[in-house]
């Protein structure tokens, strides 16, 4: 280990900036180490080959993948096979991928008996969180990178990294996150060089592959970690909007009118977009999720006021919405895009400013007022300790109340008979067992009785008869 | 964020608008936009969030414009609507002396949040309501230039002054992000948050939780 991170540090060191070549100049890491002219010599050269072993390569990594949870140490030594393989990789990649291998040694179980092909075994849920959602995350991102120049390389990098970040779970979220976005950052800027002359767009659709698949592989570590206080706030807030059921659409200055089919229909929409947030992944599919449901927003209020809705308009309704739906994990969802997003997604898009808008409505949410609802403290708290109930909530809040106590009162009724009916089963069985006992000892006993004297009488009435020749039997009476 | 591609130049700028309710910040940017004013036939959905693609002097610029709620209550919001924009259209209704008001709080709020890293715009509307009006325009040009601030007079109404004011926003903020990009070396303005080649942090940290793995496991 000593070692490992020795070498780490010359890395760092002045002339490790130097062409790898060693012809002295200095060597750019885009060109593995090299410098210009021994990259464009080099490259030359094994362009053809390197060709045709990325391909071989990428299917060999997508059976690698497929077989990751089959066999640990089948793996490691595989990957220690490839290394070789391709003798121009980046050192770094090298050293991380080798790194890699060495903890996945440690981690596989001393008993080597691989598990079935298939099925997701227990020890690679050991060492990270294998699923079917990951598994098929890595086979699309291959997919994804095969036809790409690079492919290989991005993919390499991209693992080893979400790998490595396994073993940083105890260093708190918010240096993860620093870590992941710094690779992103890094990657990006390597990609801009690489793929130079190329649109922006296209290096940002690889940024979008990068992120689906390391977050999707990262999840279980760092969605509402326990390192952090997430959970406890997101309890906090769900707390929060359930206490504040009385707001209504009045006292929000919320423009739309419910009374309109259409526009809440689109309200409905917008609280099943918003809950569906928590169900999601991907940042960028929970972002999609945020937009969905600001777009059903702004149908209802065109529906509602019959003009285009400004942000005046918006930001209530979402608002409401937000009170209406009490989405899971709110402020854990939050945090998360907000850690592990590709950050120029969040600084300018569209949804980027729906994603701010919702910041916005759960921050509003939280410092909620008596003066935010322009009504008096005193009001406010009436509302809150449930002493006053709001003008518009009591119908339907009686209603349901009485459903669910006609409700209840069925079940217990479904209960108490289901308890009746199993106590007659149970009844109905013992008197079937005592039947079959008391006929049995019915035929037993009536056997008893019979046996003898039915015999007899045959026996008497043959002696009796005179007309028969003479039974055949007096030598058995008499033996 | 000014992100200057890292291949062709090209610029894209936040942009927040900012002012009390009713002073004509959707109309102004619709107007902009979409060259629409109090249009019954409607086809956009909605005027919250808008973009515009223009060409400064041979660099492209992607403006994206960010209305926010102006109702008071949501005052205290600003801070997550304008973090990290490069400009600000701070409008206020010349017919009312209270929205003007409004715009000198929020210059404040944004200077001392942002700093001079922030183009200000401040804006009169709705002067085909000249009649009517009560806020000077030498008090608001005097007050915009104590500021650091220029200072527009527009109308949505009459689609005066809008394209103006924009177009004039874009220079300053392109002036500014190159001006940051040139303070920052020639490793060009994309990495404002100050991430930059830095392979070795990532790296760093990874020693010491491996070793703990080995000594657990």
């Amino acid at each position: 280990m000593a070692q490992r991170s020795e070498r780490r540090r010359i890395h760092l060191d002045q002339s490790d900036l130097l062409c790898t070549k060693g012809c002295g100049f200095y060597g750019n890491t885009a060109w593995q180490g090299l410098c210009s002219k021994c990259w464009r010599e080099e490259n030359q050269r094994d362009k053809q080959k390197q060709i045709q072993d990325d391909w071989a390569l990428a299917e060999r990594l997508q059976r690698e993948e497929e077989e990751a949870y089959a066999s640990r140490h089948q793996k490691a030594q595989s990957q220690a096979a490839v290394t070789p393989f391709n003798k121009f990789e980046e050192r770094k990649t090298k050293e991380k991928s080798s790194k890699v291998n060495t903890v996945t040694k440690f981690f596989t179980p001393s008993s080597k008996t691989p598990p079935k092909k298939g099925s997701p075994s227990s020890c690679s849920t050991a060492n990270r969180p294998s699923s079917a959602d990951t598994d098929l995350a890595t086979r699309e991102f291959i997919d994804f990178l095969k036809p790409l120049k690079y492919g290989r390389q991005i993919f390499r990098q991209c693992r080893a990294f979400t790998e490595s970040m396994a073993y940083k779970r105890d260093m708190g979220v918010e240096d993860m996150s620093e870590c992941v976005q710094d690779f992103y950052q890094s990657l990006s800027e390597r990609l801009h060089t690489q793929f130079k002359g190329t649109k922006m767009l296209y290096v940002e659709g690889i940024m979008d592959e990068v992120e689906r698949y390391m977050t999707t592989r990262l999840y279980k570590e760092v969605f509402c970690p326990e390192t952090s206080d997430d959970e406890k706030k997101d309890l906090a807030v769900q707390k929060r909007i359930r206490a504040l059921h009385w707001v209504t659409t009045e006292m929000l200055g919320v423009p739309v009118d419910e009374e309109i089919p259409e526009a809440s229909d689109s309200v409905v929409k917008a609280i099943t977009d918003v809950i569906e947030l928590d169900s999601k992944r991907v940042p960028k599919d929970k972002l999609a999720c945020i937009t969905r449901c600001s777009k059903h927003i702004f149908n209802a209020i065109r529906i509602s006021k019959k003009e285009a809705a400004s942000a005046d308009d918006f930001l209530p309704t979402l608002i409401y919405i937000v009170l209406k739906a009490n989405p899971p994990r709110l402020q854990s969802n939050i945090q998360y895009i907000t850690r592990f997003c590709n950050p120029s997604r969040l600084m300018t898009g569209e949804d980027g400013y729906y994603f701010t808008n919702l910041c916005c409505a759960l921050a509003f949410i939280e410092k909620l007022d008596g003066k935010s609802l322009n009504m008096t403290s005193e009001e406010f708290d009436r509302y809150m300790s449930g002493v006053q109930v709001s003008p518009n909530w009591p119908p339907v809040d009686g209603a349901a109340l009485t459903q669910v106590h006609e409700r209840l009162d069925l079940l217990s009724g479904l209960g108490e008979r289901q308890e009746l009916v199993m106590e007659r089963a149970r009844q109905l069985e013992s008197d079937l067992i005592d039947w079959t006992d008391e006929v049995e000892q019915n035929v037993q006993s009536i056997l008893e009785t019979f046996e003898a004297p039915v015999s007899s009488a045959i026996d008497s009435d043959n002696v009796e008869n005179e007309h028969l020749p003479p039974p055949l039997t007096p030598q058995v009476f008499a033996g | 964020m000014a992100a200057a591609g890292g291949g062709g130049k090209s610029f894209s700028f936040k942009v927040v608008l900012l002012g009390e309710g009713c002073v004509g910040k959707t109309s102004m940017v619709l107007r902009y936009c979409e060259n629409k004013f109090n249009d019954k036939h409607i086809t956009t959905l909605q005027a919250s969030f808008l973009t515009k693609k223009l060409n400064i002097t041979g660099k492209r610029v992607n403006l994206a414009i960010w209305d926010t709620a102006g109702q008071e209550r949501f005052h205290a919001l600003g801070p997550i609507y304008y973090r990290d924009s490069n400009g600000a259209v701070l409008v206020y209704d010349i017919t009312d002396e209270d929205s003007f008001q409004k715009v000198k709080n929020w210059v404040k709020e944004l200077r001392k949040m942002l700093g001079n890293d922030i183009c200000l715009c401040i804006v009169g509307n709705k002067i085909d309501l000249d009649k009517d009006r009560n806020v000077s325009t030498e008090e608001a040009e005097s007050y915009a230039a104590s500021v650091g601030a220029k200072h527009y007079r527009t109308s949505a109404k009459l689609n005066s002054g809008i394209e103006e004011l924009f177009l004039d926003l874009c220079k300053r903020m392109m002036e500014a992000a190159q001006v940051e990009e040139r303070s920052k070396g020639n490793g060009g303005g994309q990495s404002a948050s100050g991430r930059r080649g830095v392979q070795i942090v990532d790296d760093e940290p990874q020693a010491p939780p491996t070793g703990g793995c080995c000594s657990s496991g």
